[in-house]
């Protein structure tokens, strides 16, 4: 556990968090919530960073990352591993493809709207969201509009 | 030990969970079941709602499925690529702050994927007791950490 770095352990902490919150502990989940504020305050910030910078990490990822865990996933016969590297890749690329719209235009969300599922991470730009999520088939109920004040 | 609750997005308003509920747990300003009520598995209200839209939720979970360690492994490798791109995208500065708002969600949920299937799945699992006490162990001489959440988290899982 002591490998775990600060982003690490706040992910750790949300992810319970939600859980808490799925069981209708609402003291358990604000309690984790607490934890995942703390080490969400310690985790490192990079300073600034460019569109391609993030893209790099992605290709790593999707060359290296992913299929490493997909074939250890296959030889473990772990299917919910599998699943959640088969949503996890698929949003990968939809992130990397929406960081070369980001490039070749940067105003992209000055006009339209983008959203993000909570179920898996589904990223969309567009006027209206899917009525369902194309990738994990939850309503779009859990599909939210991205707003900044 | 089990409690009844109501998903209010597929209530229907038929009220015969009112009709059966020997204690009127199903009868609430809020809307939703009062659990201080609610007999431990009844489950009348559950069998007798027509939109199906009464569950209930267990308090005991089962030991969750053994990870294989090289898989655990390969997870938290990519989770930690996940909160490292998170970092950068939060670093995008001020040009793109709806795509750094998407980017941080988006990569919230798929690192938190991650580490559920890496064995951080049940709040009441021993890795989550473990991981909790670990913490303690080492960010408890922080005045800023809040170890009596950990403390109470340990009593109540």
């Amino acid at each position: 556990m002591g490998a775990f770095n600060h982003g690490e352990l706040t992910v750790i902490c949300t992810n319970l968090r939600k859980a808490c919150e799925k069981q209708l502990r609402s003291e358990e989940a604000a309690l984790f919530g607490n934890l995942a504020t703390y080490f969400s305050g310690k985790t490192e910030c990079p300073g600034q960073a460019t569109l391609q910078e993030i893209g790099a990490v992605i290709d790593e990822e999707l060359a290296t990352l992913y299929p490493q865990a997909n074939e250890q996933a296959e030889a473990a016969g772990d299917r919910g591993t599998k699943r959640a590297l088969l949503w996890g890749e698929k949003v990968t690329r939809l992130h990397k493809s929406f960081l070369m719209r980001l490039e070749r235009n940067p105003k992209l969300l000055d006009e339209t709207p983008v959203w993000v599922c909570e179920s898996c991470g589904f990223l969309f730009v567009g006027a209206v969201s899917p009525a369902i999520c194309p990738i994990c088939k939850v309503p779009n109920i859990k599909i939210h509009k991205m707003e900044v004040r | 030990m089990m409690v009844a609750s109501r998903n209010l997005r597929l209530c229907t308003k038929d009220c015969m969970c009112l009709f059966v509920c020997p204690t009127g747990a199903t009868d609430t300003e809020s809307g939703q079941i009062d659990a201080s009520k609610c007999l431990d598995g009844c489950r009348l209200c559950v069998d007798a709602c027509p939109g199906g839209a009464i569950y209930l939720v267990p308090r005991n979970y089962p030991k969750p499925q053994p990870k294989r360690e090289d898989v655990v492994k390969a997870l938290f490798a990519l989770a930690e690529s996940k909160v490292k791109t998170r970092a950068l995208a939060n670093g995008l500065g001020d040009d793109y702050p709806l795509a750094r708002k998407a980017l941080d969600f988006s990569l919230e949920v798929l690192a938190e994927d991650c580490v559920r299937e890496g064995g951080y799945m049940l709040p009441q699992s021993v890795v989550t007791k473990e991981f909790l006490k670990d913490l303690r162990e080492r960010y408890g001489d922080d005045p800023a950490f809040p170890v009596k959440a950990v403390e109470r988290l340990l009593d109540l899982l």
